[in-house]
């Protein structure tokens, strides 16, 4: 490339790249600050520089590995659930799709809602007195499971992620599977490939990708999953749904810890980064495929 | 050339009186939502018909999920968006140092009582106008309690399961006369589970989620049993009997099933609905309640079927956790002289009359709430009990307090659920403790 071309694009190329480092780097450079400072409320425009006790201190707390392994354990189950369901769905309602496709708008509807108002939707339909759930549980059965007590919050909280997020597979995944061409799907069966073999041989195959993908927006999400869990049990009886969000929200503004709170978070940052680094290497690597 | 810069120096012109209007206008950042809402509301609206037009108050408000976190960080950080703000007791200590102190007027001492005043007072200086009040009372099912009284039969079963459930046989007690022992043998007699001849599901409904203010709750029953945060000395008591007797006495009920089974994530709200439906026969609860629980409207079931009285006695005595919510100054604030002149108003007994009578909840000098007592008659019993039974704990308005709160929720709610054993829950609160009010 002609030197004077390279210095045109560097030129075109520097607001973006300003933009970023004020969008990103400012706010990076003020967490690395208090993560090594010791900062409250009070103090928070003169942090006390402590070197690195802040990340000491939550390595050390159990409760900050308890929030670790929560947010992991309920990432990888909600993600693959979504991600079978979601494949599932696509597979077997493909041909309603392709005759009606205004049903995929109706499955998306969950989606539009605000995780936070989903927390507090549930939060009505499980109540005991007023949702409809327990009551005809009652009616019919005689007796209801505490779907927000210490024994079923988990299994509650994973049903309700699964039921507004699934279709944020579906979409994608109903996408991939129209995308394959029949040609391939007609020389298979020309090669008298059927049913389950056509499928496991050359539907999902093609479709790993974006099933990958799938796995790897939706883990995210999930990983970091904070509004719907907070309206529906907070960090629940002695913490024990205290996902990595809510450690950090509750480290930062209800104990006053900022010091904590973001030392966590740049754990949290450094962990993520590994992992979608691995994660994205898996999937780039099968995008030939 | 020449209209053009006319239309900027009149751009500039309007820009420049546009700024001094806003700086003059008061701001005030209420308690959202609620019958406060209302009655700041009604009294901002007095205050703004006789205020001059630099003086005049317009009102904002956040959710009130979190307010208090936002309201830290607004603080802090040194927003100037509000001039006068909301103030907590158990938040006094933490918000001090970004609030200017106020030299209460004249006309304020006569409208509250002393008592009442000092709940907006941290360190020796008042940070505020006291305008709401919060205690706890013992709502019960008059209709119930009343039966139960009178009905031999049920006096029989009453004396049947205390034997059973407390390995003593009491007699029913009008609640007036209760001790936390009698009120659990009434939780128990009115649940289903228990007494199949209960007219209710649950004898009682216990907010148990982890959460503070479920923790000012509870320690009605802490304090009546003679537990404190601490003794004059400044060294931790959390690990004392009377504790360990309070924190039972949730666990027995809850474990019995007295109580909802999703009762650790109750606050509030959930409690409210429990009790209006016309399934539960007793709860301590926020005196905020009885407005909309005896509303015929709103909770049927049970509306004109309420009686309330203080929480029950216990060996200390008969207590209830008090906290007031009132309005100070935002010490970033550009317009001090308009916030004063704003509260100063705020504390006249005419003010507290408008705001009294628009829903809020102020404790008023005797003089004062007599002018209230016919719309407001709930207003007395609230005075009466701050004065007889009220009690903040030894340290709950240090610069930590509400983390105190935060640490005492965690723990005790995880020995309630069976996560946490007791000398576990009471080491990790005492250890926390001493961390969080050493001097």
């Amino acid at each position: 490339m002609p030197r004077t071309s390279r210095f045109e694009g560097r030129l075109l190329i520097a607001p973006l790249t300003a933009f970023l480092i004020a969008l990103l780097g400012f706010p990076l450079v003020l967490d690395i600050i208090y993560s090594i400072s010791r900062v409250g409320f009070e103090d928070i425009r003169a942090p006390e520089p402590i070197g690195f006790s802040n990340y000491a201190k939550a390595m050390a707390d159990p409760e900050f590995w308890a929030a670790a392994w929560f947010s992991l354990r309920f990432g990888l189950i909600v993600s693959v659930i979504q991600v079978v369901a979601g494949l599932a769905l696509a597979v077997f309602l493909a041909p309603l799709f392709a005759k009606r496709p205004w049903l995929i708008a109706l499955l998306m509807l969950p989606m539009m809602v605000a995780p936070a108002l989903v927390g507090l939707m549930y939060r009505l339909i499980l109540h005991e007195f007023v949702g409809a759930v327990p009551y005809y549980l009652l009616e019919w059965y005689g007796d209801f499971p505490a779907f927000l007590g210490r024994d079923w919050a988990f299994t509650t909280l994973v049903t309700v992620e699964t039921l507004q997020w699934t279709p944020f597979a579906l979409l994608i995944l109903h996408s991939s599977y129209a995308a394959i061409s029949p040609d391939v799907r007609e020389a298979a069966a020309l090669d008298g490939a059927r049913g389950r073999r056509l499928f496991l041989n050359i539907d999902l195959p093609l479709m790993m990708p974006a099933i990958g993908i799938t796995f790897f927006i939706r883990f995210i999400d999930s990983f970091r999953v904070f509004d719907n869990l907070y309206t529906l049990v907070g960090p629940g009886a002695g913490g024990s749904t205290t996902s990595m969000s809510i450690y950090i929200y509750q480290a930062f503004f209800k104990v006053g810890d900022i010091g904590l709170a973001v030392a966590a978070s740049m754990l949290l940052l450094v962990a993520s980064f590994v992992v979608l680094w691995v994660i994205n290497g898996l999937t780039a690597r099968k995008a030939p495929l | 050339m020449t209209r053009l810069k006319t239309l900027l120096t009149s751009a500039a012109l309007f820009a420049a009186l546009g700024v001094t209007g806003a700086m003059a206008e008061v701001t005030v950042l209420g308690w959202p939502g609620g019958p406060e809402e209302a009655g700041l509301r009604k009294a901002a609206d007095a205050y703004n018909a006789i205020a001059s037009d630099a003086d005049k108050v317009k009102l904002i408000f956040f959710n009130r999920d979190g307010f208090f976190d936002k309201l830290a960080a607004d603080l802090a950080a040194g927003s100037t968006d509000f001039d006068v703000n909301l103030l907590a007791t158990y938040a006094l200590g933490r918000y001090a140092p970004f609030m200017d102190p106020i030299t209460l007027p004249d006309a304020s001492k006569a409208t509250f009582p002393e008592k009442v005043l000092a709940t907006m007072q941290y360190d020796g200086k008042q940070y505020g106008i006291p305008t709401d009040l919060s205690l706890h009372f013992m709502y019960y099912r008059s209709d119930l309690i009343e039966k139960l009284l009178s009905d031999a039969d049920w006096k029989a079963k009453y004396g049947e399961i205390s034997e059973k459930y407390l390995g003593k046989t009491l007699e029913p007690k009008d609640p007036d006369a209760w001790t936390w022992e009698d009120w659990m043998a009434t939780a128990l007699f009115f649940t289903k589970s228990i007494n199949s001849d209960s007219p209710t599901r649950y004898g009682t409904v216990l907010q148990m989620k982890n959460l503070l203010f479920n923790m000012m709750v509870w320690h009605s029953v802490a304090r009546a049993q003679g537990g404190d945060w601490m003794n004059d000395k400044g060294e931790i008591t959390v690990d004392s009997p009377a504790y360990r007797t309070a924190l039972d006495i949730y666990k027995k009920l809850y474990d019995e099933g007295t109580s909802p089974k999703d009762s650790t994530t109750y606050e509030f709200a959930e409690a409210n609905a429990a009790f209006g439906a016309g399934q539960v026969a007793t709860m301590v609860q926020w005196n905020a309640a009885f407005g909309d629980l005896d509303n015929k409207e709103k909770t049927p079931a049970v509306a004109g079927k309420i009686g309330t009285v203080a929480p029950p006695a216990g060996p200390e005595g008969r207590f209830t956790h008090i906290h007031g919510l009132g309005l100070g100054i935002n010490k970033a604030s550009k317009n001090k002289e308009g916030a004063v002149k704003f509260l100063n108003w705020l504390g006249t007994p005419d003010a507290m009359e408008i705001y009294a009578k628009a829903g809020g909840s102020p404790a008023l000098s005797d003089e004062v709430v007599a002018k209230v007592s016919t719309e407001r008659p709930d207003l007395v019993k609230l005075g009466q009990f701050a004065g007889a039974y009220g009690f903040v704990m030894h340290g709950g308005t240090a610069a930590k307090a509400l983390q105190v709160y935060e640490l005492q929720a965690k723990e005790f709610t995880a020995y309630w659920a069976g996560d946490k054993s007791l000398d576990e829950a009471l080491a990790a609160t005492k250890a926390g403790m001493a961390d969080l009010l050493k001097p």
